[in-house]
């Protein structure tokens, strides 16, 4: 059990064989991960907004005569970390728009250790303090009150958006998401105290 | 979750073979009633000892090695019984065996109850508890029944009622994310329940946790993945046939 959701994989690859190939190894990487596959470009979009892509696969073909595509695709999903999946000659410029790449001749370990290490880069980028936030702790505080995020929103003169992103963080960063498991963890922490709780 | 050596399975494989090399296979089996000891029998002799597709196992038994497997053939609609006879012994080991058993440890770990995040530990589980055998009575009382039915129809060609109103899109939205709260106590144990007299007890509930995990990643993946995929397929089946 990881004290993170499953690392969500997107494989945009036409070959079956290659694709196959490749889940096998991811599977047997000990990550743990669900892996999706698109067979064009337009799925990729579809995909990413019904499944939280952590680390999108992709062979460059489908990048090839759709730059702009890709670049609005980028920037419309920044926490998806893009990889391309290289067993043909591609321009070097054209690789240098993703955030790594596969060669087919690499070993199953440096796949996965690549993997792993884009999957995490959003980890850490949000989630390196162990501690929480003054605004996170407030947040939190609130919620063990058993507020909802709107009344929390209008509490701290806050947007809701805000509260669901300080939220998010302090799941990420305590591994907990439900709001009973969170009041515990406010227990503990002495952030509130029972009696405060009663009230 | 248990790592395995990613084996490979094939129906002509010793069964006791593929058990040693996973002993949470002995859980499978359990789950599709079949019992040890195992001798010197193959996956497929067991398989038809107990009427049970192969493939069905295989698909099942990879799952649990964590290798990804497609069958060799799509599943029919004979398959759905022992993929409820898996479900259903399944919820027996949850309600009966497992839950009952955290809750044991739990009670056990805070049995000094001065500590106010100790009963909140106890009232945190006895509702993730309520919930879960919520979620689990509500498929042994209407999910399955329901899909018995549809088989019954299928296989007798008419004569059977089907509830009009039902079908398994409904249970698609019905079916919570237990395993959630699951993983917030396994956090809370690990990182932030203060220290007590009992190690040992907090490992076993750790242990414990972990067994459960495992054993329900795989039982929704195989609701989510193969139940209700075959079950849609039986009832266009049917729809087809009633126009």
């Amino acid at each position: 059990m990881n004290t993170h959701a499953y690392i969500n994989i997107l494989i945009v690859e036409p070959s079956s064989i290659i694709y196959e190939g490749l889940n096998r190894i991811l599977s047997g990487g000990g990550l743990r991960l669900r892996v999706y596959r698109a067979e064009n470009f337009d799925a990729i979009e579809q995909c990413i907004l019904s499944k939280k892509i952590n680390v999108a696969i992709v062979n460059p073909l489908y990048v090839q005569n759709n730059e702009k595509g890709f670049h609005s695709l980028r920037s419309g999903y920044p926490a998806t970390s893009w990889v391309a999946l290289v067993y043909a000659f591609f321009d070097q410029r054209l690789l240098s728009l993703f955030d790594g790449s596969i060669s087919i001749s690499d070993s199953p370990e440096s796949v996965i250790q690549l993997v792993r290490q884009n999957a995490s880069t959003e980890n850490k980028e949000t989630a390196t303090e162990e501690v929480l936030s003054e605004r996170e702790t407030d947040v939190l505080k609130l919620l063990a009150t058993g507020l909802t995020n709107k009344e929390i929103a209008e509490k701290l003169s806050i947007s809701i958006n805000t509260v669901i992103t300080h939220r998010k963080n302090i799941t990420q960063k305590t591994g907990i998401k439900s709001v009973s498991g969170l009041t515990i963890y406010a227990v503990v922490k002495k952030l509130v105290s029972l009696d405060y709780l009663s009230e | 979750m248990y790592q395995t050596a990613n084996l490979y399975l094939s129906p002509d494989m010793k069964m006791a073979e593929v058990v040693l090399n996973n002993p949470y296979l002995m859980l499978l089996l359990e789950h599709f009633g079949i019992s040890a000891p195992l001798q010197e029998k193959t996956i497929r002799e067991i398989c038809d000892e107990h009427k049970l597709h192969p493939e069905v196992f295989l698909t099942f038994a990879h799952l649990y090695n964590g290798v990804d497997y497609k069958p060799a053939e799509r599943f029919t609609y004979r398959e759905v019984r022992s993929i409820i006879n898996y479900l259903s012994n399944s919820h027996s080991y949850y309600l009966g065996e497992i839950y009952p058993n955290i809750l044991k440890l739990i009670q056990e770990m805070f049995h000094d109850k001065s500590q106010p995040e100790q009963a909140m530990v106890e009232k945190f589980f006895n509702n993730y508890f309520d919930e879960v055998r919520e979620h689990l009575n509500y498929e042994n009382d209407t999910v399955f029944p329901y899909i018995t039915k549809l088989y019954q129809k299928i296989e007798e060609r008419g004569h059977v009622n089907l509830p009009e109103t039902y079908s398994v899109a409904d249970y698609q939205e019905h079916h919570d994310d237990i395993e959630e709260k699951l993983t917030d106590l396994t956090n809370l144990l690990v990182k932030y329940l203060p220290n007590n007299d009992e190690p040992q007890v907090r490992r076993k509930l750790l242990f414990t946790l972990f067994e459960l995990d495992y054993d329900l990643t795989i039982h929704s993946k195989i609701e989510d993945q193969i139940l209700i995929p075959l079950v849609q397929q039986m009832e266009n089946y049917l729809s087809r046939k009633t126009t």
